[in-house]
């Protein structure tokens, strides 16, 4: 058993995990982040699937989990992440909805035209509200909330004016919209600009893409809005390099002078007098500091790494009812590149029933008989995120269903690409109970805890907490799970570091 | 269809035949007798002189049971749970995340891995939502439980007659596992009474064989059955509280200002502040321990002098209550307001009008001089007290 003092330990080299590292790094802050799995990156990885060493043009490489994804500028930038391995691509890229006779059109006003002339005519403006909502939306992520309902320190208030006050330059008219959008659903959000079916329907799934929830529930209008500003737009952007982005940001950790430990699993966290102060691993290692930060899920870090004997019975209570419940699914398929697949991101999402009743199975613990899948190639490689597949099946389990899921996928997608079935060389499937084993995501929710309106601003993770802050005095979390969080942002991981001052 | 007439407790078919003045109160959803007789002196005076029975099976009961019933127990109340002996019984309150009281009631050891804990009031949602992660049962035993408070320096001797074990060795705050008259019981020295006495605890069942075992036994040392009236003039003798009347629990607290802590209803000695662990409320508790309580119950002497020249004022002798007033009466120092009485009694005993009453800070020091409410002849007048510490009799065989 050794000990060494540490200013700061961070529990989870993910994105988050890793940039408030970076940032605390570069403070001349002593930082140590611990990470469970040999690779960094937690769900914001690229790894090889290939069985034994095949490497070079035949590999089998792919984003894991999230695809691709871009860091707010200004964390790039305070970070210097170019010098560190980072290319950052924000050239837009093609979203490709399928339509009946198995054919591709691109969402962009000119392609849209020969579904709608007046959806063609609509779609500038729609793109231009929803960029506006979306900067809206960055900036409320990059406000600490204050702690609801308690008092607010006047540095909090600070905060709140600023976002009131982007809210009020965005103009009467898009301030409204936007506050407007947030509790809808998508459906009556897309309704107001468009006519066609496949083109409401494709924007839907991104409303829906990542979340528990159907296009005709409430508050999708606000996961559509929080996915186009991760996205930057209705297509992820820099696809297959998702792993690019962690490593950029642990080389910046380690160049700022902190230190990463992969393979190093905290089993629990150290609680004297509510005051945290260091970490056990499991290895039974005990590493103390003065603060730790915790990237992992709010329910993982206080339930299981404090524990709710060392926690208020109310604030368990909140945190055992945060709403997890993922219901994603990823098929990798390898290749031989000859797979007919368009690049970009390609949904299959021909109607918003069809998403609606996709998610209807979720309800009954079913996975869905017609899923919504969005497809992205890279390289030889065809990844497929399917939804929807709940983590807990009412009258099965995954061991039995895995196979069937990835078939069902495949399925489905050679209906549209003949080609595929051909093409195909081997395939790997993550299913939400392997999110939560191999990639820390309690329940497979891969925002950290679903981005609901009731687990939004303020009462992100829990009502009462939404500043980073927990019960116990040194832990900070500064995962998904809290506001900022959810997608590839790192808003999360750099509000944090403001929150310890 | 839902029934929402009051339960009888399982004593109900004696008490009940003996109950003259159908003087019936409700506790906890139970019908329990008042008081036996038209007027409380016999019954008050049992308390003090003989023995009383009294039957107090409303009191909710949880039995705590598994591999960390202590743990729970530590974390839920304000007391050193681990510390506690098998048979062992701790008076404990217990508070919200600030501090303040949700419910009070006694913990007993009955073995390594079960307890007995008695509530004021329904606490199970607040233990289950306290037992996360925990390894315990929780289950509630109130119907199931009977119980009979035996108090009075008889008691000891009257049990003597009935118990298959002598009760001599009992110290205060212990328990002991016992029978009566073929029935297991369970005693405990405890009450609330503030004298010799015990509290028997058996199943519903041998309920009455217990009774009838006790007052055969008993009529030779003066044996009475007792209402809760009685009992209520000899608890603010003793100086204890009572959930509800003396303090409002948290969980019907309207404002912050309806709350209590521990430290200002005087439990201070219940508040292990030096045990290992987390436990609820601790951190507001030890920021209270440090800056002081703004305010303090406290005993008050109410000066029968002072009594008697305000209601000389109309021609008449001081008039006292006859049974326990659970009524809210001003307390002020010059014309300002600086506390209340929550429960006053004449003490039949200390021939003295008592009050315990909730001062804020200075007033509650011990011999501050305080004016209380008191009502001559249908006009408001304050008469002059003292404040006292409590208890306010404490006879030397409450512990021996």
């Amino acid at each position: 058993m050794t000990t060494t003092q540490y200013d700061t330990i961070i529990i989870g080299a993910g994105h988050n995990g890793l940039v408030a590292a970076a940032y605390l790094a570069k403070q001349g802050k002593k930082v140590l982040v611990l990470e469970r799995r040999s690779i960094v990156g937690g769900s914001v990885v690229t790894e090889s699937f290939a069985e034994g060493p095949r490497r070079g043009e035949d590999d089998f490489s792919v984003d894991s989990i999230n695809t691709g994804g871009t860091l707010r500028p200004d964390i790039i930038k305070d970070l210097k992440l170019a010098s560190h391995g980072l290319s950052v691509d924000s050239a837009p890229q093609p979203f490709i909805t399928l339509l009946a006779d198995g054919s591709p059109l691109t969402l962009d006003a000119e392609s849209i035209k020969r579904i709608s002339e007046k959806d063609a005519a609509r779609f500038p403006e729609f793109v231009r509200f929803m960029d506006k909502a979306a900067q809206i939306m960055d900036v409320t992520y990059a406000t600490i909330m204050p702690r609801l309902p308690m008092n607010f320190g006047i540095r909090e208030g600070y905060g709140l004016l600023e976002w009131g006050l982007e809210l009020r330059l965005a103009g009467r008219k898009d301030m409204l919209n936007f506050i407007r959008a947030l509790p809808m659903t998508a459906q009556e959000l897309v309704e107001e600009y468009f006519e066609s079916e496949i083109v409401k329907a494709a924007i839907c799934a991104v409303a829906i893409h990542g979340s528990t929830m159907g296009p005709m529930g409430a508050g999708t209008g606000y996961t559509l809005i929080h996915n186009w500003m991760n996205r930057g737009g209705l297509a992820h952007k820099n696809v297959g390099k998702a792993g690019e982005i962690t490593s950029a940001l642990a080389n910046a950790v380690k160049a700022f002078g902190g230190e990463i430990r992969t393979e190093a699993e905290v089993a629990s966290i150290l609680v004297e007098n509510q005051i945290a102060n260091g970490v056990v691993l499991a290895n039974g290692e005990e590493i103390s500091a003065d603060r730790i930060l915790s990237s992992a899920d709010p329910k993982h870090t206080l339930l299981k790494l404090v524990g709710a004997q060392d926690l208020p019975p109310e604030f368990v209570w909140h945190t055992q009812s945060i709403k997890m419940r993922g219901s994603v699914a990823k098929m990798h398929l390898h290749t031989n590149r000859s797979h007919g697949i368009p690049e970009g991101t390609v949904v299959l999402a021909p109607s918003i029933k069809y998403l609606e009743k996709a998610y209807d199975a979720t309800k009954y613990g079913e996975i869905s008989e017609k899923p919504y899948l969005e497809v992205t190639t890279s390289g030889n490689v065809v990844s497929i995120h399917f939804q929807f597949a709940p983590y807990a099946l009412r009258n099965s389990d995954w061991k039995v269903e895995s196979g069937k899921v990835a078939e069902l996928a495949i399925k489905t997608l050679e209906e549209y690409f003949p080609a595929l079935h051909a093409s195909r060389i081997t395939h790997h499937i993550i299913t939400p109970q392997d999110m939560e084993s191999t990639y820390g995501l309690t329940e497979g929710d891969l925002n950290h805890g679903q981005l609901m309106l009731d687990q939004f601003l303020f009462m992100r993770p829990i009502p009462g907490w939404s500043n980073h802050k927990t019960p116990i005095d040194n832990l900070y979390l500064c995962g998904s799970g809290v506001h900022g969080g959810g997608g590839i942002s790192g808003a999360a991981g750099r509000n944090v570091v403001r929150a310890l001052k | 269809m839902l029934n929402l007439n009051l339960k009888t407790t399982p004593f109900h078919e004696r008490t009940s035949a003996l109950c003259q003045p159908q003087n019936w109160r409700k506790w906890a959803g139970y019908f329990v007798v008042g008081s036996y007789e038209h007027v409380l002196d016999r019954e008050y005076w049992a308390i003090r002189n003989s023995a009383a029975l009294i039957d107090v099976s409303p009191l909710i009961k949880y039995v705590i049971q598994g591999k960390d019933a202590a743990a729970l127990l530590h974390r839920v109340t304000t007391r050193d749970i681990h510390k506690m002996k098998v048979g062992q019984v701790a008076y404990t309150g217990w508070c919200d995340e600030e501090g303040k009281l949700i419910d009070d009631g006694t913990v007993s050891r009955l073995e390594e891995r079960t307890f007995r804990l008695t509530a004021a009031e329904p606490n199970l949602r607040w233990l289950t939502m306290n037992a996360v992660g925990m390894d315990v049962s929780i289950t509630e035993v109130t119907d199931d439980v009977a119980a009979l408070s035996f108090q009075g320096p008889n008691t000891r001797k009257v049990l003597n007659k009935v118990t298959e074990k002598p009760v001599d060795e009992l110290k205060y705050f212990r328990l002991m596992t016992n029978k009566i008259n073929g029935a297991d019981v369970t005693i405990s020295r405890t009450g609330y009474t503030g004298d010799l006495g015990y509290e028997i605890w058996m199943d519903a069942k041998d309920a009455l064989k217990v009774w009838d075992a006790l007052m055969e036994a008993g009529s030779d040392y003066g044996i009475t059955p007792v209402g809760i009236l009685a009992m209520d003039m000899a608890r603010v003798e003793a100086g204890l509280f009572m959930l509800e009347v003396d303090y409002t629990s948290t969980t019907h607290a309207w404002i912050e200002s309806q709350k209590s802590s521990p430290f200002e209803l005087g439990l201070d000695w219940t508040v292990a502040l030096d045990k290992p662990g987390y436990f609820v409320g601790r951190r507001a508790l030890e920021k209270e321990k440090r800056e002081g309580s703004a305010w303090k119950m406290v005993g008050l002497a109410v000066d029968w002098v002072g009594m008697e020249k305000l209601f000389g004022k109309v021609g008449l002798p001081p008039q006292i209550p006859g049974s326990a007033i659970r009524a809210s009466l001003p307390v002020m120092v010059g014309n300002v307001q600086v506390g209340y009485a929550s429960t006053s009694t004449w003490s039949p005993l200390l021939k003295t009008y008592i009050a315990l009453a909730h001062l804020q800070k200075p007033y509650y020091e011990v011999g501050t001089d305080v004016r209380m409410e008191i009502t001559v002849e249908h006009h408001r007048q304050h008469a002059p007290a003292k404040v006292v510490k409590l208890p306010f009799y404490e006879p030397e065989w409450k512990k021996k």
